[in-house]
């Protein structure tokens, strides 16, 4: 997929810390790129999460801690993206007698991983929602038109009565991720009621995506300067699916 | 101060920040000291023993200056195995180190106590740990003989009995316990004991407060000095409790520091605050959210902990300008809430080394007391250590877990505590007495909550 290359633009770096530093006490780094999608969630950028994003692109990193700490970053993302169902207020009695104020959850929910990267998340998921559904999507790269090609696919048959968390942790120029809405749309899911989580983005990606599904969210920890002329992610972290799976 | 100051520069920040610090003072921080002399074989120990039976308080502990026997150099080894070593003379005791290492305890630090071996007639490499007593037993034979000890005394008790007792309780004691022969004995008890008894331990008599004949079976005297660690235990407990309450004047007053961090309250955690605030909330569903709030409490954490600017490569070979932690983060579980964090922290921390301190609050009195401490040895050096606990309410247990972590020598600003709820005049009341120190808190609530967390977790 061709998309208007814009020339990457220089990536931000600042000083990184909880508010009570002072700037001069803050080390510098690399943060996500800036973006001005209403729909579209950047994860705070905590020196916690930078560190965590820096040693899953070290391609140092073996593969055991490269899974543990893409696995952290996940549930961060799970539970951010979490935050966009819908909640009311609810009162409960506690242990101790008293009332508490609080939310409960509304809707059902599931997951939808882009295979096979999008699968790496599903632990992530399932660390916050025990027992979730998860359907899956296979779509590849048509060797002959260079296009995505849905190959198979396998989701829960209410879906269209579901929140769906669609998992795909790589977001290049966004082809699969975009042939992956359609197909959703497809079986009856509201744009609005997907939630796309994502781990590191293009701004390129990113742009033809809420440009694409106004309404639909995008949970993402980090994005990235650019695309390089293979259309990967710069700086990127490689592949995700080989370095979580066979590396 | 706790902690060494490496730098002039600190120790300036440090004396800007006594200014508005509030003292506490651990019910460890003046530790009494009762001195138990008298002639080997008077009953001292027994004596001791017999006293710190009766409390049976982990704050009642006994130091015996056999500890302190000097290092012996060849020539003076080879002399004590043949029992030609004056062993009952004051100069075989190291009163220097003796007198350190009861500063230290009275200053309220720990202190490393030498081991001697009676077999080996030298120190042996390793040390054992002396941390937060109340009342401390010292007790040997020249327990009243240094002037400077005798000035760090609350009470000076000396022991007497006839002569052939001692020696015949000499010779049980030192063939069963420290591998002599009664040849030997004999031998040394002529040549250096009596001697030597005569010539500096008896005159310790005239600085004892009290004079005890006939050792345990004197049930007067037992119980008068039993009554004596009682009534000092009891001072340093209402000490301690006044200390507590004199802290939280002025806590709903001023704001919380900026170093005391809420987690924000999204939908996801009032949800989830629901479900484990929820009387009627199944057990498994309890422990399932619990662990997932004090997963996401132990990541905020971690944004305290010290940082540095880190360039990495990416397999395709571009260059990222990163973070990584500056050294080892430890963590400190105050039991037995703090337990219920541990699944969370492992999700985060796999490997943490962990230290734990069981702190629990007198039901009497309310005073939090330091019952169990084990701590990484080398947590003095960790970039940062998380001090992990369920709930806090007036904060009482949290200062003592502070404490406990500043007098290991961890420096207050590498300390972050990580708790599910915490109230407003506890985590004032923590943070004026350490102000360096971050807090991480789930939930802001009532001051005095109960502990209700725990029963929960642990169903028990």
């Amino acid at each position: 997929m061709s998309t208007p290359s814009e020339k990457p633009k220089p990536a931000p770096v600042q000083g990184v810390g909880p508010d009570y530093r002072s700037e001069s006490q803050k080390p510098t780094a690399t943060v996500s790129t800036d973006v001005d999608f209403e729909t579209v969630t950047v994860l705070p950028q905590t020196p916690q999460l930078i560190a965590l994003l820096s040693m899953i692109r070290d391609r140092n990193t073996e593969r055991g801690d490269f899974i543990f700490y893409s696995n952290r970053i996940i549930r961060l993302l799970v539970e951010e993206g979490l935050n966009h169902l819908p909640t009311v207020e609810h009162t409960v009695t506690t242990p101790v007698g008293s009332k508490y104020d609080g939310l409960s959850f509304q809707g059902k929910i599931c997951g939808v991983s882009i295979m096979r990267a999008g699968e790496a998340m599903e632990q992530g998921l399932r660390d916050c929602c025990r027992s979730v559904r998860i359907g899956k999507i296979l779509i590849q790269r048509d060797e002959e038109t260079a296009q995505p090609k849905l190959f198979y696919d396998k989701l829960p048959e209410d879906i269209a009565q579901r929140w769906v968390l669609l998992l795909d942790p790589m977001f290049a120029t966004g082809g699969s991720a975009i042939m992956a809405v359609q197909v959703l749309i497809s079986r009856g899911v509201p744009e609005d009621h997907i939630l796309f989580i994502n781990l590191i983005a293009s701004p390129e990606g990113i742009k033809n995506f809420a440009t694409k599904f106004p309404k639909l969210r995008v949970v993402t920890a980090f994005i990235d300067q650019g695309l390089d002329e293979k259309n990967y992610i710069i700086p990127g972290l490689g592949d995700f699916g080989d370095r979580y799976y066979t590396m | 101060m706790a902690g060494p100051t490496a730098a002039g520069e600190s120790q300036v920040t440090e004396r800007t920040t006594i200014a508005q610090r509030a003292h506490y003072s651990p019910p460890w921080a003046d530790v009494s000291i009762i001195g138990i002399a008298g002639s080997s074989g008077s009953g001292k120990s027994t004596l001791s023993q017999a006293i710190v039976q009766k409390l049976n308080l982990p704050w009642v502990v006994i130091l015996s200056i056999d500890s302190f026997y000097k290092s012996l150099s060849p020539e003076e080894s080879k002399k004590a195995f043949r029992n030609e070593y004056d062993f009952d003379s004051p100069a075989a005791i190291d009163f220097d180190v003796l007198v350190e290492r009861l500063r230290d305890l009275k200053a309220g630090k720990r202190a490393e106590i030498p081991v001697y071996s009676f077999e080996k007639h030298a120190r042996l490499e390793r040390t054992t740990d002396i941390y937060s007593p109340h009342v401390l037993i010292l007790e040997g034979i020249f327990a009243l003989y240094d002037p400077r000890v005798l000035e760090l005394m609350d009470m000076k008790i000396f022991c007497e009995a006839d002569a052939d007792t001692c020696l015949s309780r000499r010779i049980i004691r030192d063939v069963r316990d420290r591998g002599r022969d009664v040849e030997g004995i004999i031998k040394q008890w002529f040549a250096f004991v009596k001697p030597n008894f005569e010539k500096y331990v008896d005159p310790q008599r005239k600085v004892a407060d009290i004079i005890v004949p006939r050792g345990v079976e004197n049930q007067v005297a037992m119980s008068m000095v039993g009554q004596f660690i009682e009534q000092k235990l009891l001072e340093k407990s209402t000490h301690h409790r006044a200390a507590l309450t004199e802290l939280e004047i002025g806590a709903h007053s001023e704001p919380l520091s900026s170093k005391v961090l809420v987690l924000e309250q999204t939908k996801q955690l009032r949800g989830m605050n629901s479900i484990i605030h929820n009387i009627d909330t199944s057990n498994e569903d309890f422990i399932f959210y619990f662990n997932r709030i004090t997963t996401l409490l132990v990541e905020q954490a971690l944004n305290n902990i010290p940082f540095t600017s880190a360039k990495v490569e990416t397999p395709t070979g571009n260059k990222y300008n990163g973070l990584r932690p500056q050294g080892e983060v430890s963590a400190v579980i105050v039991l037995r809430g703090g337990a219920a964090l541990e699944t969370g922290l492992k999700r985060v921390i796999h490997d943490c080394k962990t230290g734990r301190m069981l702190i629990q609050n007198n039901i009497r009195t309310g005073e939090p007391e330091l019952h169990y401490l084990v701590l990484p040895k080398d947590i003095d050096k960790h970039e940062a250590v998380l001090l992990l606990d369920a709930q806090m309410s007036s904060g009482g247990s949290a200062l003592m877990a502070v404490q406990v972590l500043v007098d290991h020598g961890v420096q207050m600003d590498r300390i972050v505590l990580v708790t599910y709820s915490g109230g407003r005049m506890g985590l004032h009341r923590l943070t004026k007495v350490f102000p360096d120190i971050t807090a991480v808190v789930g939930n802001l609530v009532q001051d005095g909550e109960e502990r209700w967390v725990e029963r929960r977790y642990f169903r028990c």
